[in-house]
C-alpha cells in the first residue's frame, strides 16, 4: 500500500506516522480491555468472600450483645480510654497502581493528620508513600489478593498488642469503603478503645441487613461456661480480628472495582482516540490520492498543450 | 420440635440444617443438646461434633470456637469446621507434621504464634482421631 503514496503535503511520513500511532493505541486498548475484565473477575471474587463472612460477623455480635449487659466490662484495658498522645492507624492501600484516585484519596486523609501518628501499612502504595513522607511506619504487611483470615490475623493482634503496650493511644482503621462498583470512599473507622461497643454492634448488624432476628428470640436466662467474664474476655479479640478483616476485604473490593472502572474508562479513550485517528488516516490517504491525481492530469494537460 | 443447626466461620456458613440432638465438645466436657435446653453461651474445645438427625447420626470435626443455644437454635461460631465424609487423612497429617516442625523450635517463636500453632495441631487431630475411629 505504501507505494501508492508519493512524498507531498500530505505524504508517506505523515500517513506513516499515524499508522504508527494508530498500531500503538490498538495495543494500549487491548491491554487496558484484559485487565479491565482480570479486575471484574477478581471484583466478583472479593465481594463474594466479603459477603461469606456475614453470618460470622452476624453471629458474633448477637453473642457479644447477649453477653454486654452481664458483664461488668470497665476493667478490661479495650474498654479504657486514655488521653490521646499517639493515634495508631492502619493503613489498607493497595500493591499495585493504575486503580483511578483510590489511593491518591486515602493518602490525602493521611496528610490532613497532624497529631502524632503510628502507622501500620497493608499495600506497598502506602509504604511507599510513608517513607516518603518520613512518617512513623512501625510495621507493614502484604496480603495477597485471596486475603484468607490466617493472613489478616497477625496484623490485627499486633495492633491489639499495640495498643495494650501503651505505644499507641487508639486503634483505626483508615481503607477504601466499598459503597458500590462506582463509589468508594476512604473512611477512617476507629476501634479501639471501644468506647460504645452497643454503637460498634449496631454499625456492623446494619452493614448486614440486620434480617437474622427473624429467629424467635429465647427470653430466659442465659448460661454462660466457663462463666461470663472468661466468653466476654476470650470474644472480644475474635471481635476485632474480624472487624480489621472485613476492613480488609472492603479495601479489596475497592481495589478491584476502582481498577476495573479505570481500566474501562481508559479502554473507552482508546477506542475514541482509535476513531479520530482512523479518520485522519483517511484523510491524509484521501489527499495523497487527490494530489496525485492531480499531479497526473496537470502533466497531462501540460503535455496536451 | 427440631432444633437449628448452624455452624459459621469466618469464611462462610459451613452448616445449616435441622436436627434431632447435638452434642457438643465444651471447655467442660460433652454437652447434649436437646430440645428446649435453657440458653447458653459456653466455648467449645476442638473436637468432635456429633449430630442425630432421624435415623441418622453425623459427626463433625470443629476447631476452638463458641456456641450459643437459644430459642431451640444451636449457633455454633468456630475457626474450622469440617464434615468428617470430607476430611482428607493426607492433608490433615502434613499439616500436623508441619505445625510439629515449628513448634519444636518453640523458644524462638512468638507466643501467640505457638498458641495458633498448636490450635492446629488441636483441630487436626480431632480429625484425624474421628476419621480413624470411623474406619475402625
Amino acid at each position: 500500500m505504501n507505494r501508492h503514496f508519493q512524498p507531498s503535503a500530505f505524504g508517506a511520513s505523515s500517513t506513516r506516522d499515524i499508522r504508527r500511532r494508530i498500531k500503538s493505541v490498538k495495543n494500549t486498548r487491548q491491554i487496558t480491555k484484559a485487565m479491565e475484565l482480570v479486575a471484574a473477575s477478581k471484583m466478583k471474587k472479593a465481594q463474594q468472600l466479603a459477603v461469606a463472612g456475614h453470618p460470622y460477623a452476624a453471629l458474633l455480635c448477637d453473642m457479644l450483645a447477649a453477653l454486654s449487659h452481664r458483664v461488668e466490662r470497665l476493667e478490661h484495658p479495650f474498654f479504657a480510654a486514655r488521653p490521646v498522645k499517639t493515634r495508631g492507624i492502619l493503613l489498607i492501600t493497595t500493591d499495585r497502581g493504575l486503580c483511578g484516585p483510590l489511593n491518591s484519596n486515602l493518602l490525602r486523609v493521611v496528610t490532613e493528620i497532624q497529631e502524632p501518628t503510628k502507622y501500620v501499612c497493608i499495600g506497598r502504595k502506602g509504604t511507599q508513600f510513608l517513607g516518603r513522607t518520613k512518617r512513623d511506619l512501625v510495621a507493614d504487611f502484604t496480603v495477597s489478593d485471596k486475603t484468607p483470615f490466617a493472613e489478616i490475623r497477625p496484623a490485627a493482634e499486633y495492633l491489639i498488642k499495640l495498643f495494650l503496650d501503651g505505644e499507641v493511644d487508639t486503634v483505626e482503621v483508615l481503607f477504601s469503603y466499598y459503597r458500590n462498583t462506582l463509589v468508594q470512599v476512604p473512611l477512617l473507622l476507629p476501634l479501639l478503645p471501644l468506647v460504645n461497643l452497643e454503637e460498634s454492634i449496631e454499625r456492623v448488624r446494619k452493614q448486614k441487613g440486620a434480617g437474622e432476628s427473624a429467629v424467635k428470640r429465647d427470653d430466659r436466662e442465659m448460661l454462660f461456661e466457663p462463666d461470663a467474664a472468661i466468653v466476654f474476655e476470650a470474644l472480644l479479640p475474635l471481635f476485632l480480628n474480624r472487624e480489621i478483616y472485613q476492613c480488609v476485604l472492603d479495601a479489596k473490593a475497592s481495589e478491584h472495582s476502582a481498577r476495573m472502572v479505570a481500566m474501562k474508562t481508559a479502554k473507552d479513550n482508546a477506542s475514541k482516540l482509535l476513531d479520530s485517528l482512523t479518520l485522519e488516516y483517511n484523510k491524509a490517504r484521501q489527499a495523497g490520492i487527490t494530489a496525485e491525481i492531480l499531479e497526473i492530469s496537470a502533466s497531462q494537460m501540460a503535455q496536451s498543450a | 420440635m427440631p432444633l437449628l443447626l448452624e455452624i459459621v466461620t469466618p469464611e462462610g456458613r459451613v452448616y445449616s440444617d435441622t436436627v434431632d440432638t447435638v452434642v457438643l465438645p465444651t471447655a467442660q466436657g460433652e454437652i447434649g443438646i436437646l430440645p428446649g435446653h435453657l440458653p447458653v453461651l459456653t466455648q467449645l474445645e476442638a473436637g468432635e461434633l456429633r449430630v442425630q438427625k432421624g435415623n441418622t447420626q453425623e459427626s463433625l470435626a470443629c476447631g476452638r470456637g463458641f456456641a450459643e443455644i437459644a430459642g431451640d437454635k444451636v449457633s455454633v461460631l468456630a475457626e474450622q469446621a469440617i464434615n468428617i465424609a470430607a476430611i482428607d487423612e493426607s492433608a490433615v497429617e502434613n499439616a500436623v507434621r508441619r505445625a510439629e516442625e515449628a513448634l519444636k523450635e518453640k523458644q524462638t517463636l512468638a507466643p501467640d504464634e505457638v498458641e495458633r500453632l498448636e490450635g492446629v495441631m488441636r483441630f487436626a487431630y480431632a480429625q484425624l482421631d474421628l476419621k480413624r475411629r470411623r474406619r475402625g
